[in-house]
């Protein structure tokens, strides 16, 4: 399932999110552009060819919802990213060279940015 | 024997041999994903059994459930005939090390959630299904 290369990507829906919603109101110029990094490459995994990569997009967006629901709490967060983590990391290895880096950006690249900066804001803000 | 039937008896020595271990390698496959599913089965119903939300937490019998998990795993490790599938089956003992990990920890001190539960399983459904190269 490459994720790269020359293939065609699915043009990514704008439509927002119930997690949009809530990352818009965020006001710190610093965090924004962050949060916007976020989102773009979400709303990039979400419409990628690789079902492997909108899966994971798909699942990091449901939990973060839940975190701000506060159905789960960070520890579990953490605990799900850790098993995405192991996941992906065998399907980034195993994509051929030229699509490892697209594969990462989209998928342990945006769980690292969930983790770091959108994570501690969302917790902020409920 | 006349001079075409040594090649012609050769070939045919070789065919049966390459159709028997397709079928053997068949069969022994259909073992090892009747073993993942038994795993995942019993992955499924530890999560079911102690991912509770309001449930006293049983160390003793958590623990007991953990040692059977482990020699269940450690056990289908050292059967698995096809030796490209034992880094799966380790991967898959180190999801079920984690996930009792985790839940001892909520358990222990009654965090449990209902979407706790029900994602772990999505995520032990994600990795076997991946296991199985589905």
């Amino acid at each position: 399932m490459p994720s790269g290369g020359k293939k065609k990507h699915k043009k990514p829906s704008r439509k927002k999110s119930e997690l949009d919603s809530v990352l818009d109101q965020v006001g710190d110029e610093s965090a924004a552009a962050a949060i916007q990094e976020f989102q773009d490459l979400l709303v990039e995994a979400k419409g990628d060819t690789s079902e492997l990569i909108r899966q994971n997009a798909e699942e990091l967006e449901r939990r973060l919802v839940l975190l701000k629901d506060r159905k789960i709490d960070k520890e579990d967060f953490d605990y799900f990213v850790e098993n995405q983590k192991r996941d992906l990391r065998v399907y980034v290895d195993a994509q051929p060279a030229q699509n490892q880096e697209r594969a990462e950006k989209l998928t342990l690249h945006v769980l690292e940015i969930a983790v770091t900066k959108v994570v501690p804001i969302l917790i902020m803000m409920i | 024997m006349n001079s075409t039937s040594l090649p012609r008896n050769v070939f045919l020595c070789v065919a049966a041999i390459f159709i028997t271990s397709c079928g053997t390698a068949t069969f022994t496959k259909t073992g090892s994903d009747a073993t993942i599913e038994s795993l995942r089965s019993f992955q499924l119903a530890f999560i079911d059994e102690f991912a509770v939300p309001g449930k006293k937490f049983n160390a003793t019998a958590f623990n007991a459930k953990v040692n059977e998990g482990n020699a269940k795993f450690q056990q289908a490790i050292a059967d698995e005939k096809f030796t490209a599938r034992r880094p799966v089956l380790v991967d898959l003992k180190a999801q079920f090390d984690a996930d009792a990990a985790h839940l001892k920890s909520k358990a222990s001190r009654g965090k449990i959630t209902p979407a706790l539960a029900s994602e772990m399983k999505k995520d032990v459904n994600k990795i076997y299904d991946h296991a199985l190269g589905r």
